[in-house]
């Protein structure tokens, strides 16, 4: 395997550069498919039927606080990706642990906003408007739930092989994952809660 | 420990907050729909390029070309696919 010390080792070999690239392709195929659940949105948000609409059963505090769990998350991600190009590997699994713990924390506040949701009657059957609300934000958490244990199993790859080609490519394919929450986090946070609160 | 905290992350850090701060002001401040939805599209865009290009870095390597086209096409699928439904679903032609 030829290694290219002039570039970060997350890209110092052919394969490498490719599955980061692979990644990528990845990435727009998951642009689109929220794109499709953001249309669905669009189109159903006003039919409530019988129950309420969102300005009802948003609330701007957990909102907000999820906000800034996911950005911060995803500057303490960019910074372990940094560390871990200075081959500080302590410091870079640091800031992965932090990252995850954001991560659940996030998910610890949308669990709590979804059966506050429910306990409001807005639960998946309610209206075409709580089937699609909660069908998007499901998608986005699933990823969310999903990126938790995958962070977690990298982790554990740099603490057992250390900072190598393999385990480097790894982790900077998951930083790109998590930023990529993070940017469809801000959509939903724009034009599902504070459109919705407008 | 301050090689561990970049400016160009930190900068950006405090930029998006920034940009948080900005798109909530459609929340507080009451305004109309087409302004408080381009005070929106703005911030929101302004963000994902923000973590595309210094998160990401989308623009580090020799694949730079073929990453940005693949984003592009994701990006303009998406913006199809959103506003053709709502040309054809929500706004009303009649």
């Amino acid at each position: 395997m030829k290694i290219d010390h002039s570039l970060p080792l997350e890209y110092s070999t052919e394969e490498n550069r490719l599955k980061i690239f692979g990644f990528w392709i990845f990435l727009g195929a998951e642009i689109m498919l929220f794109a499709t659940l953001f249309a669905s949105y669009f189109t159903l948000y006003n039919r409530t039927g019988s129950g309420p609409n969102g300005a009802e059963i948003f609330h701007i505090t957990p909102v907000l606080l999820e906000t800034i769990l996911l950005l911060t998350s995803s500057f303490t991600i960019g910074l372990g990706v940094h560390a871990m190009r200075l081959g500080r590997q302590k410091a870079m699994m640091g800031f992965f642990v932090v990252t995850l713990l954001l991560g659940l924390a996030f998910l610890g506040v949308e669990i709590f906003e979804f059966v506050t949701y429910v306990h409001e009657g807005a639960g998946l059957q309610t209206s075409a408007f709580t089937s699609i609300l909660l069908t998007t934000l499901g998608t986005h958490g699933a990823h969310v739930t999903v990126g938790l244990f995958w962070g977690l199993y990298i982790l554990i790859q740099v603490k057992r092989d250390g900072l190598t080609p393999e385990t480097g490519n790894k982790s900077f394919i998951f930083s790109l994952y998590w930023h990529f929450l993070d940017v469809v986090w801000i959509f939903i946070f724009s034009f599902i809660y504070l459109k919705g609160m407008m | 420990m301050s090689e561990l905290f970049p400016l160009k992350q930190v900068m950006g850090f405090v930029f998006s907050l920034v940009l948080t701060a900005v798109a909530l002001g459609v929340y507080y401040f009451d305004m109309s729909f087409a302004v408080g939805m381009t005070v929106l599209l703005v911030t929101a865009f302004l963000q994902a390029g923000l973590q595309l290009v210094v998160f990401m870095h989308a623009g580090e390597t020799e694949d730079k070309g073929a990453i940005y086209t693949n984003v592009y096409y994701g990006v303009i699928i998406a913006l199809v696919t959103v506003f053709g439904t709502l040309l054809a679903l929500v706004w009303d032609m009649g």
